[in-house]
């Protein structure tokens, strides 16, 4: 078991007094620096999965990250999760003075909350794991699965609930632990699409009210464009940061799901990150092809 | 939030009167449904009785070697009454009962500790995986010999040769409780950072639950027929005494009455795991 204070990567640093130094923005919390991962074919090939990716996550700032599928969006995730501590390459989460908070909590794309456990203690649990007192754990439970919407449902287990009550539950169990960085993989993709927007809805609501740093992988261009404050565009094979683009909202709030949609400036938008996205698709499918 | 969700305007959504029909339908069917499986469990048994009563009343089976129900349940009555039943049958079922309690629950412990720890290490896994899976398949009743020289022709040996049968019917399941359970689940208690104490007590157990309960099951049948065997070849009390005993004299109603018993004791514990897995793995769906 590895403990989210500290990834256990060999050159994960935190807070190290010199390593600041580096950089100047106050308000980074995570700096990945050429980050490269080699999976292992098995005939024993080295395969490239993730290629000197180099990417700031600011204080919150929602990152919406896309690419093709089998690019290695969620590979990269796994890494910032502290799920995988192979790779090459230096992350330093930069905690301030907010020790005692993990560094990263995931929301994963399948339903993940332990099905033997009600709700409430499903965050409770993960909340001991962090060390938190109990009065810390009961508030905090009730607290954010409020916030998600489900302060009726404390008590109910997974399977007595729907299937986007049980995303929202997840969301409340990572953004429970209160992380430097919330990592979401395709949190909506298992939802069916009208579910899904009323989630997007949903979660643009809470993301306007906590401030957290959002690392959000999608395939979605939409989605991206709606939650994201930056978008970043991976590449295929071997996956990595093609190009980074400010969304503008112009002042509308991310719940206005439908809103952001209609606006001429988000058609084009959409338009231009396809047009590039397609490349990326299209040289991925000759490749196997 | 929620608001978004259920919007459900109840002046407008109103239910038709005419449901009472249709809910009336649906529970009858339901209540049907299960009087149909009720009456199928228990009435099967009942119709094979009462041809074994008829075959035996027309004369078409020996009533020497199979007398018929009621001969069996007149023998028992009898019995009951002049305290032979009580006596004789009471003493061997308590002496049998506490041989397969202790044997059951040695082995169980002894199951559980050794499948989860081949389940989560690796070495344990490696190191005890093909000596279990050579060992596992040969009749227990085999290593009887060897346990009767290693503990003595007591309740030691036919416990012990009970515990390693019960064993390996909860270690394998556990072991594979704990190798196919959701991968999903262990990376949240890598990626929340679970203690060991947490990661067993709230993923590993809970998620090989089901395939131990199965284990469990699969261990008490195994207790009864081995404690019956035992007492067949190596005791002179017991349950498996008692019906070896009857059939030497020909007594053959007694035997059964025997039969009957462990019939009895069969259907007890397939009634007691049902309730523990109802009670254990209440979100598993049935």
């Amino acid at each position: 078991m590895t403990t989210p204070q500290a990834h256990p990567g060999t050159t994960t640093s935190i807070d190290m007094p010199n390593a600041t130094a580096r950089s100047e923005d106050h308000r980074s919390v995570a700096d990945v620096r050429h980050l490269t991962k080699v999976y292992f074919t098995r005939a024993g090939d080295p395969l490239l999965a993730l290629s000197d990716i180099s990417l700031t996550l600011h204080r919150g700032e929602v990152l919406a990250l896309i690419g093709p599928s089998g690019c290695g969006k969620s590979t990269f995730l796994r890494i910032l999760a502290g799920l995988d501590d192979d790779y090459q390459g230096d992350i330093s989460w930069r905690r301030g003075s907010e020790q005692g908070r993990p560094v990263s909590a995931t929301v994963f794309q399948q339903e993940s909350l332990f099905p033997w456990l009600t709700v409430e203690q499903n965050l409770d649990v993960a909340l001991r794991a962090l060390g938190c007192a109990k009065p810390v754990r009961i508030e905090r439970t009730t607290s954010y699965l409020e916030l998600a919407g489900l302060g009726e449902f404390l008590k109910a287990y997974p399977h007595e609930l729907s299937g986007g009550m049980r995303q929202r539950a997840c969301v409340a169990r990572a953004l429970a632990t209160e992380p430097l960085v919330l990592l979401m993989d395709e949190p909506f993709a298992a939802l069916d699409a009208q579910t899904r927007v009323v989630m997007q809805q949903e979660l643009g609501a809470l993301l306007e009210r906590v401030d957290a740093c959002v690392l959000y992988v999608t395939h979605d261009l939409e989605e991206a464009l709606t939650m994201g404050d930056r978008v970043a565009l991976m590449g295929a094979r071997p996956g990595r940061i093609k190009y980074t683009v400010d969304t503008d909202r112009q002042g509308m709030t991310r719940d206005d799901v439908m809103g952001i949609r209609s606006r001429p400036e988000f058609g084009e938008q959409v338009r231009d990150l396809w047009n590039r996205l397609a490349v990326e698709v299209g040289g991925n499918l000759r490749r196997h092809a | 939030m929620t608001q978004v969700l259920h919007s459900t305007d109840a002046s407008v959504a109103q239910i038709p009167p005419e449901v009472e029909a249709s809910r009336r339908s649906w529970a009858r069917k339901r209540r049907m449904s299960r009087l149909e499986q009720v009456g199928l469990g228990i009435g099967v048994p009942i119709a094979l009785i009462g041809i074994w009563e008829l075959a035996s009343a027309i004369g078409w089976i020996d009533p020497i070697f199979f007398p018929s129900p009621s001969t069996v349940a007149d023998r028992a009555w009898k019995d009951a009454a002049n305290g032979t039943l009580a006596g004789d049958l009471g003493t061997a079922l308590r002496l049998t009962l506490v041989r397969l309690l202790i044997g059951f629950a040695i082995g169980t412990v002894a199951g559980l500790i050794i499948g989860l720890a081949m389940g989560t290490v690796r070495a344990v896994r490696f190191g005890l995986g093909p000596l279990v899976s050579a060992t596992y398949p040969m009749p227990k009743i085999a290593v009887l010999p060897l346990l009767l020289v290693l503990l003595g022709i007591g309740d030691a040996s036919k416990i012990a040769l009970i515990a390693i049968g019960v064993f390996f019917m909860v270690a394998l399941n556990t072991l594979s409780g704990v190798l196919y359970s959701s991968p999903l689940h262990h990376d949240v208690a890598r990626a929340f950072g679970f203690s060991r104490p947490l990661y067993y007590r709230y993923v590993v157990i809970p998620s090989a639950m089901p395939s131990i309960l199965t284990g469990i099951r699969l261990g008490i049948g195994q207790a009864l027929i081995l404690v019956v065997s035992v007492e067949f070849v190596s005791s002179n009390d017991g349950l498996g005494y008692f019906i070896w005993n009857a059939w030497q004299i020909l007594d053959v109603p007694r035997m059964f009455v025997g039969l009957a018993v462990v019939l009895v004791l069969g259907a007890l514990a397939a009634w007691l795991g049902d309730l523990a897995e109802r009670r254990l793995v209440p979100w598993a769906k049935r």
